[in-house]
């Protein structure tokens, strides 16, 4: 048994350690996943003004400010009394700017942060040994994902095209939301009752020339096949099974014409989504396509006991009409909220089943699995008890245990996919359920991302273009008296997962209470008084260190994968300290 | 590489034998503001290539408490974009965690594999060859009780990572608000004592309660400020270090403010309100009280007139727009003392004047009766501030 820890998990957003017991065979049989900040940050909001929890929340996370951004902003517009009036055009730049930063954080998740590790030395040592194919599929993966500053054997390996094209990429989206929020990251133009930028028929303009040129890259980068027909076939397709028949014919085809010539190039059609999609997977890639071999990440990253598991999703992103309802996501939003179980069955989401533990958080009353609104917390003061090498029956995190139902709960891609039951991914879960697979794996987690991103890209078009007006009305007046002795709540979704802001304010206005539960907490968490493992440990363990060739404990590119699939974001997962009660010193609570 | 107008092609010509951090602000406004960075950074790599190749410069760039917002800052860098500018600059980014290939790897306790993998050995292998620039971003808690465990990477305080990382460094640079003085890390709260977060040479307004301080390094820093910074000011500050354009630490006592700001791009006598693109409703006294309007936003809080930085000129994101132009208030997130020295951010600010003028009287007078003779009056008033 060898003890094999990543510490800093680096390529994430913030910092995160990843402890594992590894056996001779290379099958993972205890993990501890740790958050390494605290940071003390709602604690900032308390008796100051409600309207600067926009702004400051934004703060929480660079990557993803404009999610935190709208949680709080709908929270306000509840603390307000506004929600149902906040005219449809403001709900539609709103929409606009969070697809746009949805669409940029998924890229730079999938090129910049995961798509590195596709580079990674443990597969040249195996594809190589494949003769012309697996030294074909190598230099494409080298080729396309190396990233900057990237050594292999003591020589520079040059930076990979995608990878390099990809930053211009999100550079023109960070662009186009700047366009129409000031800047990016940290844009002014949240506010409770509306927006407070109208876009002009200029720069709807602009932002379709933008659109243009992003999907320009997508069709020379990431999806060979044409746009409208992958969207048509898979977000649109009648059922499940006939969206995953498109895909597998769709790569099927691609592989009878190039296998003979060993040409997996972008030119002979492999974009980089189907080289992953038929590469990446065990069962799609050797099974059904019958390729020589694969990256096996449909074996990693899994959940082995389906009772422990389950998918939530808040819901997000506004229909357009007037006004929404801030506590019912279901019925207003295009992606639902919702809880798919680890057996996939559905369930309508309900906030109260969410509780909380600090049995394994570096906190001193480490007790009770208690509601978010109950808990209360006070951090561990003695630096001698922060210590993150005592295993998994110690305290080991600043993260807190989100359960839902007792269970923990992955948020983000696949979770909001499998809520609005979108046929690709839900195809693609079943089948693995059906095949001995866990239905969530690294594979699908990828997949889900990057079929999320079509998708938005899909409907932002929509919104940009057909729905928005921009002659239409942008806000309505707040009154700042209304906020006295009222509360708010604000249900969204981030990029990677269910985010909701909670907000009181006392008899002179000013905040009195101030949390936050975010995708960070639920996927990066510790164990619970329980001693049910978060998401990310339950898919550590029993997973192997190496999907293909020999056992290194040195380089265990496994855990890499694992890690990254979730697009951990520690700021988030610790920076969410709540307040509890009026001039309450030292007690606080990680969410 | 941007093509260049005759007229800015005669600039650049007279900007060659220009160290761009000692210019006056309005030259310098008049060549960056036009030209952006790509253009200068690219003449000088042209000027330098031809007459001696430009030697590779190492950069660490190590992450406290932070929320990434910097990096991503700088990765929206447009015109060069960060690849492009590291090419021109023959900058090897050996470390930045967000970006690397490496990360840190132990077996029972001991780090493994090489640098090319490992990301703590690669680090101590840079502190160990010395001569490289130290990018540093995010707070760096000193809680709890002075022992920086509030923040552990890699078995380590990052407060011991950082002293390690500056002790040799030729150049350090601190980026965005929480590198600088703390930032929102160190904003008032019912913890802050506890958590106790520095900047890397000042805590708010105070030098003496700089980290490196506290760890008894006495090395010259330079503060590039912004929640985020804008990627120019990170980028072009770099470009001038690393060309020799300004030496450390001889030119730093000239080209620095009291907080060590550039002073090419937060200018003592210049604010954002005075090239704001709203600048002609305050003028005209048409001060919105509801968000979405076309006017300016000084009665929704805006702390333009108190932020000194060349927003106005320059713009975000490829120069689309600013936090104004977007009828969001400026919150000043580039003075020392950001978020505190901001908060109420929607409330207009009375006690404090701009450059030398009382911009409450000022607005007040602009909202009366007289008010497009006012807006010119005020105008006047406030130019004397130049």
């Amino acid at each position: 048994m060898v003890n094999v820890t990543v510490d800093p998990l680096t390529r994430i957003e913030g910092h995160q350690r990843i402890s594992t017991e590894v056996g001779a065979d290379g099958v993972i049989t205890d993990a501890q996943s740790s958050s390494l900040i605290f940071r003390g940050f709602e604690r900032i909001l308390q008796n100051q003004d409600p309207r600067d929890a926009a702004f400051l929340t934004q703060r929480i996370c660079g990557v993803c400010p404009l999610a935190h951004g709208l949680a709080s902003t709908n929270a306000l517009d509840d603390l307000y009394g506004v929600a149902e009036s906040v005219p449809k055009d403001a709900l539609m730049m709103r929409n606009i700017f969070q697809g746009l930063n949805m669409v940029a954080s998924h890229a730079t998740h999938i090129y910049v942060l995961f798509g590195p590790d596709l580079a990674n030395p443990a597969y040249k040592k195996v594809l190589t040994t494949l003769g012309d194919t697996g030294n074909a599929v190598w230099n494409e993966m080298v080729g396309r994902f190396a990233p900057i500053s990237y050594k292999m054997d003591g020589a520079a390996v040059p930076v990979g095209s995608s990878y390099l094209a990809a930053i211009p990429e999100k550079k023109r989206l960070q662009e186009a939301i700047a366009l129409i929020a000031g800047r990016m990251p940290g844009p002014s133009s949240l506010y409770p009752g509306g927006y407070t930028y109208p876009a002009t028929v200029g720069d709807i303009t602009k932002l379709s020339t933008y659109y243009l040129q992003v999907m320009d890259f997508v069709s020379k980068h990431t999806l060979k096949v044409d746009f409208n027909t992958w969207i048509k076939n898979t977000y649109q397709a009648s059922s499940p099974q006939k969206a995953v028949s498109f895909v597998t014919e769709h790569l099927t085809d691609l592989y009878n014409k190039t296998s003979t010539s060993n040409d997996f190039s972008k030119d002979a059609g492999w974009g980089d989504v189907e080289f992953y999609a038929a590469f990446g997977s065990e069962l799609v890639g050797e099974k059904i396509l019958g390729l020589p071999a694969s990256l096996k990440h449909d074996t990693i990253g899994g959940y082995k006991d389906p009772a422990k598991i389950c998918f939530v999703s808040y819901g997000g992103y506004y229909k357009y009409k007037d006004g929404y309802d801030p506590k019912s996501p279901a019925g207003d939003r295009i992606f639902t909220s919702g809880v798919v179980t680890g057996k996939l069955e559905y369930q309508k989401f309900d906030p109260e089943k969410i509780t909380e533990s600090t049995a394994h958080s570096f906190y001193q009353n480490s007790s009770n699995d208690l509601a978010p609104a109950k808990g209360e917390t006070v951090p561990y003061t003695d630096p001698n008890k922060i210590v993150y090498t005592g295993g998994s029956n110690s305290q080991y995190s600043w993260d807190k245990a989100p359960r839902y139902d007792g269970m923990a709960g992955e948020v983000g891609p696949l979770a909001r996919m499998l809520n609005i039951k979108e046929p690709l991914v839900t195809g693609l879960a079943q089948a693995f359920a059906e095949n001995g697979y866990s239905a969530a794996n690294v594979y699908t987690r990828m997949l889900a991302r990057m079929q999320e991103t079509a998708i938005l890209a899909y409907e932002l078009l929509n919104w940009v273009t057909v729905d928005y007006n921009p002659n239409g009305k942008i806000s309505v007046p707040i009154d700042l008296n209304t906020a006295k002795n009222n509360s708010g709540m604000g249900l969204w979704e981030a990029p990677r997962g269910a985010l909701g802001h909670w907000i009181s304010a006392g008899s002179d206005g000013k905040v009195t209470n101030y949390q936050c539960i975010v995708p960070g907490s639920w996927l990066m968490s510790p164990r619970d008084s329980k001693g049910i493992p978060g998401p990310l440990e339950q898919s550590l363990i029993g997973s192997k260190i190496n999907t293909v060739g020999d056992v290194d404990y040195t380089n265990p590119v496994g855990i890499f994968h694992m890690g990254r699939s979730y697009d951990p974001c520690i700021s988030c997962a610790v920076h969410t300290i709540d307040l509890t009660g009026k001039n309450a010193p030292n007690t606080l609570r990680i969410l | 590489m941007v093509e260049m107008s005759t007229g800015i092609k005669n600039l650049v010509r007279t900007l060659d034998s220009v160290d761009f951090l000692k210019m006056d602000r309005r030259t310098f406004m008049k060549a960056l503001g036009a030209m952006g960075a790509a253009t200068f950074l690219g003449t000088y790599k042209s000027e330098i290539v031809s007459a001696l190749e430009l030697a590779e410069t190492k950069l660490l760039w190590i992450h406290g408490s932070e929320c990434t917002g910097c990096s991503e800052s700088v990765l929206n860098a447009g015109n060069p974009d960060l690849v492009q500018a590291l090419e021109k600059l023959n900058v090897n980014l050996a470390y930045h965690e967000t970006l690397c290939a490496q990360q840190g790897i132990w077996n029972d306790g001991k780090l493994v594999n090489t640098a090319e993998l490992n990301s703590e050995i690669l680090q101590e292998e840079i502190y160990k060859e010395g001569n490289y620039i130290l990018v540093v971003e995010g707070g760096i808690p000193n809680g709890p009780d002075g022992s920086g465990r509030y923040l552990v990477i890699g078995n380590k305080p990052f407060k011991q990572t950082l002293g390690e990382a500056a002790k040799n460094a030729a150049a350090v640079v601190a980026v965005g608000a929480c590198a600088c003085w703390g930032g929102i890390t160190n904003a008032e709260s019912d913890v802050a004592k506890d958590t106790d977060y520095r900047g890397v040479a000042f805590s708010k307004t105070e030098a003496s309660k700089g980290m490196l301080k506290e760890l008894g390094i006495d090395k010259p820093v330079i503060n590039i400020p912004g929640c985020p910074a804008h990627p120019d000011w990170v980028l072009l500050t770099l470009g001038a270090v690393i060309l020799g354009k300004i030496k450390i630490p001889d030119d730093l006592s000239a080209v620095l403010d009291e907080y060590n700001r550039p002073k090419v791009f937060f200018p003592p006598d210049h604010v954002v309100h005075d090239n704001c693109p709203r600048r002609g409703y305050y003028d005209r006294g048409e001060l919105d009280e509801e968000i979405g309007g076309p006017g300016c936003l000084w009665k929704l809080g805006c702390k333009a007139p108190y932020a000194h930085a060349d927003c106005g000129i320059r713009r975000w994101n490829g120069s689309v727009s600013m936090c104004t132009q977007a009828g969001g208030p400026c919150i000043a997130c580039v003075e020392p003392g950001f978020p505190d020295s901001s908060r109420p951010l929607y409330v207009e600010r009375e006690d404090v004047g701009v450059a030398g003028t009382n911009i409450d009287t000022v607005a007040k007078v602009a909202v009366g009766a007289a008010a497009v003779a006012a807006g010119v009056h005020a105008v006047r008033r406030m130019g004397k501030g130049e």
